[in-house]
């Protein structure tokens, strides 16, 4: 007989945004089952034993695993219970309302019912290929996430010496991680003009070791047939094309990439949720609701964070939204969303949520306040303001609804507004997108306007 | 691979010259007075840098070449002369100094022993040959230099078993196409394998190039060709919704095929061996020792095999093979060719393999490259087709990349961006641009499959079964050769939960609990298929056999999550240090040793587990 279990709440993934969602839907009220595929939860704070977690969430630095200890400790203190090496093959939703997964583990093949489901499937890394590195397919060439797994996770050193490829904030730490473990890292390539890492891993990871970082660079090809013998770099022209006559051959045993992480949404699109084109994830609302009714999704599954503080804070509101969405059952009008769209204007490279429920916002006793995460899509050095404008179309003149002032923005820092509810006041609420909406505008401050 | 794509890089003068200057077998007085024009001919091209001249038989080139393309085109004017073979030793700059050399360290596990018959290769020809002899009553042994088979040609092409329209009238090719397309189908079938006939469109692109097509039919009727049909404009865009615009039709080929080339050729080794064939891996022929015009032994990195028979199955190394026993009539030179690979969810973008040469010339050497489906699903791109010198030379360049963006607008659902990854693979060719199915002349136990390029994958089914004839032809020199007692054409295919009805893998689990741990997320590959893969009669035991035998790795996160659960596995599974676990055999080791910490505990043990799981069962 195949097992069938039934329950309100299906968290998927059991990293810090499945986990905050699983605890605040739980803290909620409603019966919380947590599917995991790995044997741990913790998803990959496991492997980042690095610090600079809980900033803003604990008021202290954790390393990955003493971050993600807290959320099982919450976790299992609730009571909670994750079914762990276990793995969706399938999701549909129900002719009658809720989903059904097909799921495995160790024990055979199950079916899970729930009234929502909350996606907090994380991201993968982008490979070689996938950003055009040339030549065989030798060993010795890993993704960061995948060399940091080797080293902290499986005590395995993968090569002598590495050159770095991207200034994503895995590789950074890479740099460094590999560097304490005797590898020499002789450089890091970014084909972009500024580097994708925060500041501050930039400063600890690469300056306080010496390693220097090419800006404009790229590795194009690969050399070696069986092992990494040796990578060719060069520069690359505003189009990110290499310039011939810039090639530099470099000798080395590893190539770690950190070039950038994709939201996993396989079991999204095949639930029919529409994601955002450049954020790659579920276009949601403020509860992190996707347009599939029911359906919420959290984390780096939405889009890629740079602090796991924010993964927890977005897996808290899609938690207790799913629970909310849960318990109040068919038919309620509390399930009745009128959703208003909200754009990344000029200036701005995204933001999230792609989507306002006006209706949640108008009722007092749900409304709460709103986190606006956002990136400029530039770098702004000398200072920015983030302006919410009524109006959807790009460069609305629309009144401002709120506006936040920074000293400088960069693409790779992401920026959180927590907006009370109140300021969010976009107008009647209308049915469904497309409304007249807001949109976030970032604009750059001039020196001398400072 | 719609079409067969012969030269791309060098075009050929003009059509006329395609033509054979002797089509018959060269009689001795004749011989001087034609090699005497081919020197002409060279001077006129190459000056004196080029000399031709008469060995065994065969042309023989010598001297220096501008460049490898030029060294090409020197080889395919001589073959038009009609003699036996072409045998191109001139020198052209970038051609590295390659040889057949073992990848691990010698032992001794072969030294001494005896089989009737030996294959050199265990690519999908040599697989299939061997496993067409243990209908037979002889002993064999396959000896392949790499870790597992496969591991080359073999996995480096599109999976496509061509209609045999392309293929050139009246050659080899052709014959053995069309013979092999309606072979394997029955054959995959026996052996538990996916095959999918999707069918072939060539489109064209032009009113003009429609036109063509009662010349097209003649020569799919000329080549044996299973059926052809001329689909109109709006016929393809109903059948194929996400067509390009810009075609006027299409020349269709519904038995144009796919199968997965990697599991064909693992299977038939599999079943090879279960019938008693012996698949030496890490084996690589180093010499041979002849008496009286026989082959008596094989020198290998594993000891001294002696042989009843020998077949030269060794795709990029056939002529050096060849050469070893003397018998070195044919050069190979290399044709690459580039595959993108798209994502899974391209899988429902198109339901025919999709082509459309530049310019359709029935008998142009420039044919094409296309879309085609893999059994799997997802679409491939490609392939290209350069002149390359290397016979191992796998790395990708850019330009080849801008190349398969052409044959991506044929489809409008597709884009670069679905791109997984792409990968080289390089074909065997000869000067006569044909294959070498045949007895040696010279050397009494030898049999060639030799210069097997496209469409060698089509045809492996029913090259195999003229290579076993001859084969057990030759046996009968020294041995009476019966059918084999108890031989069995079927493999019991290793299971694929992901395939399985949901009450079928829940019964395989209980049977089994690995079959329910999902190692590799994007492809669903279990711990189980894993073990079974590294288990099989032909261990697949580094990363990248495991990968063609269960897709692990293969996803869109390319082995970026499941890496390290594999190489935990083939260490649990062989007994290696986890760092020692190679992607391709010998000098590919992942890992170059612990960490200063070292390894960490195996999984399984609590403590490991429970540190961060709490609450979790």
């Amino acid at each position: 007989m195949i097992r069938r279990l039934e329950t309100d709440v299906v968290v998927l993934g059991a990293g810090p945004a499945g986990l905050a969602a699983a605890c605040s839907a739980m803290e909620a009220g409603a019966r919380v089952v947590v599917v995991e595929r790995e044997e741990r939860t913790g998803g990959i704070l496991k492997q980042c034993i690095h610090d600079g977690f809980g900033l803003l969430r604990y008021g202290r630095q954790l390393s990955g695993p003493e971050y993600a200890l807290r959320d099982a400790d919450r976790f299992g203190s609730l009571g909670g219970r994750a079914m762990l090496e276990a793995f969706v093959t399938s999701a549909s939703r129900l002719e009658a309302g809720g989903f059904e997964l097909a799921c495995v583990d160790r024990g055979g093949a199950f079916l899970l019912r729930s009234a929502a489901l909350v996606l907090a499937t994380g991201c993968r890394e982008r490979t070689d290929r996938q950003v055009f590195v040339h030549g065989d397919r030798p060993a010795g060439v890993f993704t960061a996430g995948l060399a940091q797994y080797m080293i902290n996770v499986q005590g395995l050193l993968p090569g002598r010496r590495a050159v770095i490829l991207g200034s994503g904030d895995i590789g950074l730490i890479m740099a460094r991680r590999m560097t304490l473990e005797g590898m020499e890292v002789i450089g890091a390539y970014e084909a972009k003009p500024e580097p994708s890492g925060l500041s501050r891993n930039l400063r600890q990871c690469l300056d306080d070791y010496g390693i220097p970082l090419a800006l404009s660079s790229t590795v194009t090809a690969v050399h070696g047939g069986r092992r990494v013998e040796g990578v060719t770099t060069a520069r690359v022209d505003g189009a990110m094309r290499p310039i011939p006559g810039t090639e530099r051959d470099l000798s080395c045993d590893t190539l770690v990439l950190s070039v950038g992480l994709i939201p996993e949404n396989e079991l999204a699109k095949s639930l029919g949720v529409p994601l955002d084109p450049r954020t790659r994830g579920p276009r949601v609302d403020q509860n992190m609701h996707t347009l599939v009714d029911g359906v919420f999704a959290c984390g780096n599954a939405v889009h890629v964070n740079d602090l796991a503080d924010y993964v927890s804070e977005s897996g808290e509101r899609a938690g207790s939204s799913a629970a909310a969405y849960a318990l109040a059952g068919p038919g309620s009008p509390s399930r009745v969303r009128r959703l208003s769209p909200l754009s990344a204007g000029p200036g701005c490279l995204y933001v999230v949520p792609q989507l306002l429920d006006l209706a949640a916002l108008a009722d007092v006793a749900r409304a709460d306040d709103v986190c606006l995460y956002f990136r400029s899509s530039s770098t702004m050095a000398s200072g920015a303001v983030a302006r919410l404008a009524a109006g959807d179309a790009p460069g609305a003149g629309g009144a401002t609804l709120l506006e936040r002032r920074y000293r400088a923005l960069r693409p790779p820092e992401m920026e959180r507004i927590k907006a009370p509810a109140g300021s969010l006041a976009v107008g009647p609420a209308r049915p469904a997108e497309p409304g007249p909406g807001a949109s976030l505008i970032v604009e750059p401050i001039e020196p001398e306007d400072r | 691979m719609l079409v067969i794509p012969r030269k791309q890089a060098v075009e050929s003068p003009s059509s006329s010259d395609e033509e054979p200057i002797r089509s018959e077998a060269v009689s001795r007085p004749d011989a001087s007075r034609l090699v005497g024009r081919l020197g002409a001919s060279l001077r006129s091209r190459f000056g004196d840098s080029v000399e031709a001249s008469v060995d065994r038989g065969s042309i023989r080139l010598e001297g220096e070449a501008p460049s490898y393309d030029d060294k090409v085109s020197a080889g395919w004017l001589a073959a038009r002369y009609g003699f036996k073979g072409v045998v191109n030793d001139i020198r052209a700059p970038g051609e590295a100094d390659e040889r057949l050399e073992p990848r691990g360290a010698a032992d001794s596990s072969l030294d001494g022993s005896y089989y009737d018959v030996a294959i050199v290769g265990g690519g999908v020809i040599g697989a299939a040959i061997a496993r067409e002899l243990t209908r037979w009553d002889l002993s064999i042994l396959l000896l392949e230099k790499e870790s597992d088979v496969a591991a080359h040609t073999s996995s480096r092409n599109d999976g496509m078993i061509h209609d045999g329209f392309a293929a050139k009238p009246g050659s080899k090719k052709a014959a053995y196409n069309v013979r092999g397309n309606r072979l394997w189908e029955p054959l995959c079938r026996e052996l538990g394998l996916d095959f999918k006939r999707p069918g072939s469109l060539v489109l064209f692109r032009t009113a003009a190039a429609a036109a063509l097509y009662p010349a097209m039919a003649a020569r799919a009727r000329r080549n044996g060709v299973d059926g052809w049909e001329f689909w109109s404009r709006a016929r393809v865009a109903a059948e194929e919704p996400n067509v390009t615009a810009d075609q006027r039709g299409a020349f269709f080929l519904p038995s144009a095929g796919v199968l997965s080339p990697y599991r064909a050729t693992v299977a038939l080794a599999e079943n090879a061996a279960m019938n008693g064939a012996r698949v030496a891996l890490g084996a690589c022929v180093l010499g041979m020792e002849l008496d009286g015009g026989s082959i008596t032994a094989l020198r290998t990195n594993k000891g001294s095999v002696r042989a009843g028979v020998v077949v030269n199955a060794a795709g990029n190394w056939a002529d050096v093979v060849a050469g070893m026993a003397g018998d070195r009539f044919f050069s190979l030179h290399q044709r690459r060719g580039t595959d993108m690979i798209l994502d899974a969810e391209t899988a429902s973008a198109q339901r025919h393999i999709l082509g459309m040469p530049r310019l359709l010339q029935l008998h142009s050497k420039t044919k094409g490259g296309g879309l085609v489906l893999t059994v799997e699903g997802n679409v491939l791109v490609g392939p290209t087709a350069t002149e390359s010198p290397g016979r191992e030379d796998y790395a990708t360049k850019p330009e080849e990349l801008d190349r398969l963006t052409r044959h991506l607008r044929l489809n409008t659902a597709l884009s670069m961006a679905q791109g997984i990854t792409y990968f080289s693979g390089v074909r065997p060719c000869t000067y006569e641009e044909d294959f070498i199915v045949e007895r040696s002349e010279r050397v009494t136990n030898l049999v060639h499959a030799a210069g097997i390029q496209s469409p060698g994958l089509a045809s492996a089914p029913a090259i195999a079964q003229d290579v076993a004839a001859m084969v057990v032809e030759a046996a009968g020199r020294f041995r009476r050769v019966a059918p084999r007692a108890g031989w069995r054409a079927g493999r019991a295919a290793p299971p694929e939960p992901r395939r399985l009805g949901i009450e079928a893998r829940d019964a395989l689990i209980a049977g089994n609990p690995a079959y329910g741990r999902v190692v590799c997320r994007c492809e669903e590959v279990s711990e189980g298929e894993i073990v079974d893969a590294i288990r099989s009669i032909v261990p697949a035991t580094d990363l990248d056999a495991i990968k063609r035998r269960t897709r692990a790795g293969m996803g869109r996160c390319h082995g970026g999550f499941c890496t390290p659960r594999v190489m935990e596995l083939v260490a649990r599974e062989t007994g290696l240090p986890a760092w020692a676990v190679t992607k391709k055999g010998p000098g590919s080791e992942l890992c170059v040793g612990p960490t200063k910490a070292g390894p960490r505990r195996s999984r399984g043990d609590a403590a490991a587990r429970g540190d961060a799981s709490g609450g979790a069962s």
